[in-house]
């Protein structure tokens, strides 16, 4: 290979952009034409495919040498003064593997999404679509100073939308759309407010990430504070955090494909990326951390018991992300980087293989997705159900699979940090976790089918994305084997991010480890006791369990504090300010030149002598005028 | 002191035969006015040495213009009832007159501004060989143009004159 | 000489003006065009004046090429009463108001 591996960045980013806009020309000029489906999938899979081969060159040759970061430049971008701020990419260790997983998990969902979106209409348009997510998600993840980061923040904001909508007959469907854009507008306010404030703060000394970590020593510590708060808000709205989630929920409404790679593996990580990009800020300021993990643990608690509530297989995931996404943050939060970027790097394979399975069964029995008319399918789809059970298991943290070692990882280090509040609500949400999982499952694929439903039979791109991330499930947590087994966590070592030092003897570690474990037996059980045979759908609860499947009727709160007010007063500004100030200016301004047009038209009466003696009435004045001022002499 | 004399008549020639025209009712006493003004400004080329220009005046403005135009007036042959019904002639007259005053006394301080007192004339001033001399020397080019007009207008003149069925301006 | 160029300006204008009244307050069209007729004449008047007051024959030739306009525009101008006359049976130039806008739109 001539190419040198800096190089390879650029064309790292380049192929899934070239690939949306190939695809996106071809679906415009044949929008009906179904003979090219096959063509799109082939050039849909082959860029991302290409990039994952070249993303594992490129994580191959950071692991080899030591703390090398390659950067490239494509071009200068801005260019003020002294200040240059270019389209410059890098990858680091924590870049490297972000830039891995998302290639890597994005060609396997891309491979997939060819089985699932078969037979739909506009084959091509999504798969631009979704080319054109994987690349926005590269730039996020490869930009070397916070503005291209924002741009790709931005783009995936975009493609999330477009794809949530993807069903856009249903107005459903676009409101969710819509409502996932608007919360992320806001987070994105907050996110582009801290960057402003950061670079008022260190900009003069250039704004990639390296000369902000070299300058932030030098700023007021509650500046810093404010920063990182604001920039967490951006993280909230992107990675569905208390209070900006509501939109992750609805978001379900795309296609399976969708909600597996954007809204579990790669761009709901974006808020968790963010804060391990800039852990040398939050480091420095332990208070803002602490926040951020308060709000973790109560975004997981909160979305693991709307979790055991939910009976829409997808809803269930998608509380069941948020949830996943509150231990990242508790984990970043306490500064335990390493720990947060292991369970993201984890999560990133069960969570896709979750929803992949999930949308399995939901294509295999034609579009149902209530659990409670699903059941028995272990029979039908073996292949499925094992792999599910492999996913279920990591998430809910049974060893050896991966959800165990990153998850305790992060309890383990909140333990060690001396917030055991914020460590008891995270085992409370293991335990939960392990129930609403295995309910899930119980209910899906062991308990007798309710219906007579014959499920479809899959496709081979369908199943075999499934063996492959169920793999990765299944191996991934050994990456980073803790001390206490044995292992060097060679994963932290190679991220050398500034995690926050804290001993932990062996024989604790391995305590906590068997308190989770515990409790994750504890939530198997019970699920299966209340599930595994006879599932029934409680609609006969106490009040604090429907408010529980209402999700505590927060988006019902938040239209009433937000969106009917603000509503309110656009339909105030549209009916009384435009309607009668501005238009009421407008019509007296035009009733006046209608008057006085119409006396001006008086004077065309179309005699020629009148119109001399108006103009004879002109010199008069003018002669009158230069008489008086100017020919006195 | 006769050129004084001559001046005074000329001038009272003058104005009288121009009230006439603006003031009289009939069109044919309008252009007997019309003629006394011609004559009386040609009257006055004679008084400023322009001898061939009071021969032009005489020649075009009397004997074509005022002929011209007393054929046309016999042509059309008002009627009197067939006259403009002009109930506020009296209080236009005045008003415009009121409205031209200061544009007039503007001109005449004007024109005076730049005149002093008639040097003696030269020999030959005015005459058609100093005329022609000028003319086909320094205007030849204006002489050829108006030369040009006047066949523009002839033609003009023919076709609008012409009964309508061969030029119906309208359709 | 006694003559002084005072007096010939004086004439002109007054001409000029009596012109420019007969112009607006008169309706009949043989007057309008006779008050036309009478401007130019002012404007002659004032030109062979200013020829003799510098000694140059280029006024001269000037007021001598106006007098070959007004030929011209007599020419035209009967022409055109006549057409006028034929149109409407009449000479009242208030008759003629075609540049009249009508109403508002």
């Amino acid at each position: 290979m001539t190419l040198q591996t800096t190089q390879l960045l650029g064309w790292i980013l380049l192929l899934p952009f070239t690939g949306a806009l190939v695809l996106g020309l071809l679906h415009l000029t044949f929008p009906r034409t179904r003979r090219l489906d096959t063509f799109y999938a082939a050039l849909g899979v082959a860029g991302p495919v290409v990039a994952a081969a070249l993303g594992l060159k490129v994580l191959y040759a950071v692991a080899s040498g030591a703390d090398v970061t390659f950067r490239q430049t494509l071009f200068t971008w801005l260019s003020v003064g002294d200040l240059k701020i270019g389209l410059t990419l890098s990858a680091d260790a924590l870049g490297a593997v972000m830039l891995f997983i998302v290639t890597f998990v994005g060609s396997v969902i891309h491979i997939y999404a060819v089985g699932y979106m078969r037979g739909e209409k506009s084959f091509g348009k999504f798969f631009a679509y979704f080319n054109f997510f994987l690349g926005s998600m590269l730039l996020l993840v490869l930009a070397d100073n916070p503005i291209v980061m924002f741009i790709g923040w931005e783009l995936v904001g975009l493609a999330s939308y477009l794809l949530i909508g993807w069903y856009y007959e249903d107005p459903a469907n676009v409101k969710a759309a819509n409502k996932a854009f608007i919360l992320n507008r806001i987070g994105d306010f907050g996110f582009i407010s801290g960057l402003g404030l950061l670079f008022a703060l260190v900009g003069e000394g250039g704004f990639s990430f390296a000369d902000i970590a070299a300058h932030i020593g030098s700023v007021d510590p509650a500046m810093t504070a404010l920063v990182g708060l604001l920039l967490f808000v951006g993280a909230m709205g992107k990675s569905a955090q208390i209070p900006l989630y509501v939109w992750l929920p609805d978001a379900m409404a795309g296609p399976t494909p969708v909600s597996a790679l954007i809204h579990a593996a790669t761009m709901v990580t974006a808020g968790v990326y963010m804060v391990a990009r800039f852990s040398f800020l939050y480091e420095s300021v332990p208070d803002v951390g602490l926040f951020i993990a308060s709000i973790g643990a109560a975004s997981a608690l909160l979305a693991a018991l709307f979790a055991c509530y939910q009976s829409d297989i997808k809803k269930i995931l998608a509380y069941s992300t948020m949830s996943q996404l509150g231990y990242m943050f508790i984990a970043v939060g306490l500064g335990g980087y390493s720990a947060g970027i292991f369970h993201l790097f984890t999560h990133a394979f069960f969570k896709a293989l979750l929803f992949m399975g999930a949308g399995a069964v939901i294509i295999a029995l034609h579009h149902e997705q209530n659990i409670f008319k699903m059941g028995g399918l272990k029979e039908k789809m073996g292949l499925v159900t094992a792999t599910m059970l492999v996913a279920t298991l990591a998430i809910s943290g049974i060893p050896p699979f991966a959800g165990f070692f990153s998850k305790d990882a992060i309890l383990a280090h909140a333990f060690a940090s001396g917030h055991t509040f914020i460590w008891a609500v995270g085992v409370a949400t293991a335990y939960l976790t392990a129930y609403y999982m295995f309910r899930l499952f119980f209910v899906v694929f062991v308990a007798p089918p309710r219906e007579k439903a014959e499920p479809a039979p899959l496709d081979r791109t369908v199943t075999w994305p499934l063996v492959v991330l169920a793999v990765g499930s299944a191996v991934a947590g050994f990456f980073g084997l803790p001390e206490a087994y044995g292992g060097q966590n060679w994963f932290a070592g190679f991220l050398h991010l500034p995690d926050r030092a804290l001993h932990l003897g062996s024989g604790e570690e391995f305590l906590l480890d068997m308190l989770n474990l515990l409790v994750a037996s504890a939530g198997i059980y019970v699920a299966y006791r209340l599930f595994a045979r006879s599932p029934r759908e409680a609609h006969d609860a106490a009040a604090w369990q429907t408010m529980l499947r209402h999700t505590l009727y927060v988006d019902e709160i938040y239209e009433a504090l937000f969106v009917r007010p603000l509503r309110g007063l656009s339909r105030l500004l549209d009916r009384v300010v435009d309607n009668r100030i501005i238009d009421g200016i407008i019509g007296l301004t035009v009733g006046g030149y209608r008057v006085a047009s119409a006396g001006f038209a008086l004077l065309q009466n179309g005699s020629v002598r009148w119109y001399a003696l108006y103009f004879m009435a002109g010199l008069c004045g003018l002669s009158l005028y230069i008489l008086q001022n100017i020919g006195g002499e | 002191m006769p050129e004084k004399i001559i001046l005074t008549l000329l001038g009272l020639f003058l104005v009288v035969g121009a009230l006439t025209v603006v003031i009289a009712r009939r069109p044919a006493t309008n252009a007997i006015g019309f003629l006394a003004v011609l004559l009386a400004v040609a009257g006055l080329f004679a008084l400023l040495n322009q001898s061939f220009l009071f021969l032009a005046q005489i020649l075009v403005s009397v004997g074509a213009v005022v002929v011209l135009t007393l054929i046309v007036i016999l042509t059309v042959n008002l009627k009197e009832e067939q006259f403009p019904k002009e109930r506020f002639k009296g209080v236009w007259i005045v008003g415009a007159s009121v409205l031209t005053a200061p544009f007039g006394w503007l001109l005449y301080k004007t024109l005076v501004s730049v005149a002093n007192a008639f040097p003696k004339t030269q020999k030959g001033f005015g005459s058609a060989e100093a005329v022609g001399k000028s003319l086909f020397t320094d205007w030849v080019l204006p002489f050829e143009i108006l030369s040009l007009l006047l066949l523009a207008a002839m033609v003009g003149a023919i076709i609008i004159g012409k009964k309508e069925q061969a030029y119906d301006i309208e359709s | 000489m006694t003559l002084n160029p005072e007096s010939f300006l004086a004439l002109a204008t007054l001409l000029f003006g009596i012109g420019a009244v007969g112009v607006m307050s008169r309706r009949n069209i043989f007057v309008v065009y006779m008050s036309i007729e009478l401007m130019l004449n002012a404007v002659n008047i004032v030109l062979a004046t200013f020829s003799r007051l510098h000694p140059d024959m280029g006024g001269s030739v000037i007021a001598l090429l106006i007098i070959g306009v007004i030929a011209a525009e007599a020419a035209l101008f009967l022409a055109m009463i006549v057409q006028l006359y034929r149109k409407k049976r009449t000479v009242d130039s208030d008759a003629f108001t075609d540049l009249a806008q009508r109403r508002l739109s």
